[in-house]
């Protein structure tokens, strides 16, 4: 069971890899980085963003504590409206909505948790859960704001 | 643009909109009034003021107003906003439902057309970035927002917008944005507000006041943010997270403007301009 369910994983990732690298994007080819960023993102980011990105319920309002809840990583969500830099910046800084009633990252900072290839690796594991049409338009948002250098 | 047949194909397009705009809006009426817009230039320190298919400037803070030069076809289309970048000396862009967006260089003497690259030239709201010259920001009637990083040349869409059409959109500096800015989009019933990475629409605080008019906020503290409503003028000092009705003597205003200097600019419905100079408490004309 568990082999087939490797396998299957492995197949999708294969086919996003493709696909994304037939329309020019995402900026890592490596398929192998690809599962490493599946495997960062069940680690570090599913309890929060869900195992397939789904996010948690009403996140686009304030929950009773006033913080905005974590977002979908899907086409559904606003992830694929962010740069490559922005994406970096968000896991290795953290990240709270201005208009959160509380002072904490909601988003916590990676980058004591995370070496910088880990941080690129599960930003072009979420490219795999976007639409052609919206892994074009953030490699064209990425093009000015690329992964920083320090990351490579 | 000037033949007969182009003439009747941007009346049925002006007429469309007003149309459009009754059954989305509910408006009640027989046709939607065009309402004044104002807009404040800081590197010309001048008022800009769109009224009636006119275009106007002030370069002594509102006691005396220039008429600006319009291309005919221009002048017979229906166009709703003027804005001017914050950098961009002499640049001055207006738009409208039928117009598109055009650009002058040249107060007005000559314009260009900068809708090529857009799907439609329903554009029913228009904003300049308030740092980077180059960047507009255009709403499409029933379709989205779309962003030109180019000055207008080209248009890439950038979000649906929310589901309210949009009569004014504004952008701001303050801090906290995600990108380099915020997009306050002004609509009948409320004003909403979407860091300019367009990662949502959010709604600003309760404002129940009736139709919302206008925006403009305070250029040395972004956060300070002015809303133009049927109940008259309301305040927040959070950028939008709550509003507090402005008490005093607070006219009905329908567009608002605000100079580095710290004055508030209003014009009421007959496009006549107030001006205050204590965050809306009170007002005068400007001759007072």
């Amino acid at each position: 069971m568990l082999r087939r369910w490797f396998l299957a994983t492995t197949w999708l990732l294969l086919s996003a890899a493709g696909q994304a690298m037939a329309e020019g994007s995402p900026s890592s080819s490596d398929t192998s980085r690809l599962e490493e960023g599946e495997s960062i993102y069940q680690q570090y980011c599913a309890s929060c963003h869900g195992r397939q990105g789904e996010g948690m319920p009403n996140w686009e309002r304030q929950n009773a504590q006033g913080e905005l809840p974590a977002p979908p990583h899907g086409p559904e969500g606003h992830t694929w409206k962010h740069s490559d830099a922005m994406l970096y910046r968000i896991v290795a800084e953290g990240w709270r909505d201005p208009w959160n009633k509380t002072e904490r990252l909601t988003m916590p900072a990676f980058e004591d948790a995370l070496a910088p290839a880990e941080i690129r690796s599960v930003v072009n594991y979420l490219k795999t859960l976007w639409t052609p049409e919206q892994r074009r338009h953030q490699a064209e948002e990425s093009e000015g704001a690329p992964f920083p250098t320090q990351s490579e | 643009m000037n033949n007969p047949a182009s003439r009747f194909w941007r009346t049925l397009l002006l007429t469309s909109w007003v149309v459009a705009s009754l059954g989305i809006a509910g408006v009640a009426g027989a046709a939607e009034e065009a309402l004044p817009s104002l807009s404040y230039d800081r590197t010309g320190e001048r008022l800009i003021k769109a009224q009636a298919n006119q275009l106007f400037k002030s370069t002594d803070r509102g006691e005396t107003w220039q008429e600006l030069p319009l291309p005919e076809a221009v002048k017979e289309g229906q166009w709703v906003t003027a804005s001017v970048p914050a950098t961009a000396e002499q640049t001055l862009y207006i738009a409208g439902p039928s117009i598109g967006v055009q650009r002058s260089t040249d107060h007005g003497k000559t314009w260009q057309e900068l809708d090529e690259d857009l799907p439609s030239e329903n554009v029913i709201a228009l904003a300049t970035h308030r740092q980077q010259a180059e960047t507009l920001y255009a709403v499409i009637a029933d379709d989205g927002l779309y962003q030109s990083e180019d000055a207008g040349t080209t248009w890439k869409k950038m979000d649906s917008g929310p589901a309210q059409p949009v009569r004014r959109l504004v952008h701001s500096d303050m801090e906290g944005s995600m990108q380099t800015g915020w997009l306050y989009a002004v609509s009948d019933d409320a004003v909403r507000l979407s860091m300019d990475c367009f990662c949502g629409w959010r709604p600003t605080g309760e404002l129940d006041a009736g139709r919302v008019y206008d925006v403009a906020y305070d250029l040395d503290a972004p956060e300070r943010v002015y809303v133009a409503t049927e109940q008259g003028l309301w305040r927040s000092d959070n950028g939008g997270q709550e509003w507090q009705s402005v008490t005093g003597d607070s006219p009905a205003l329908v567009a608002l403007a605000h100079s580095p200097a710290g004055t508030l600019y209003g014009l009421n419905r007959e496009g006549e301009l107030l001006r205050s100079d204590d965050r809306g408490q009170t007002w005068t004309p400007p001759d007072a």
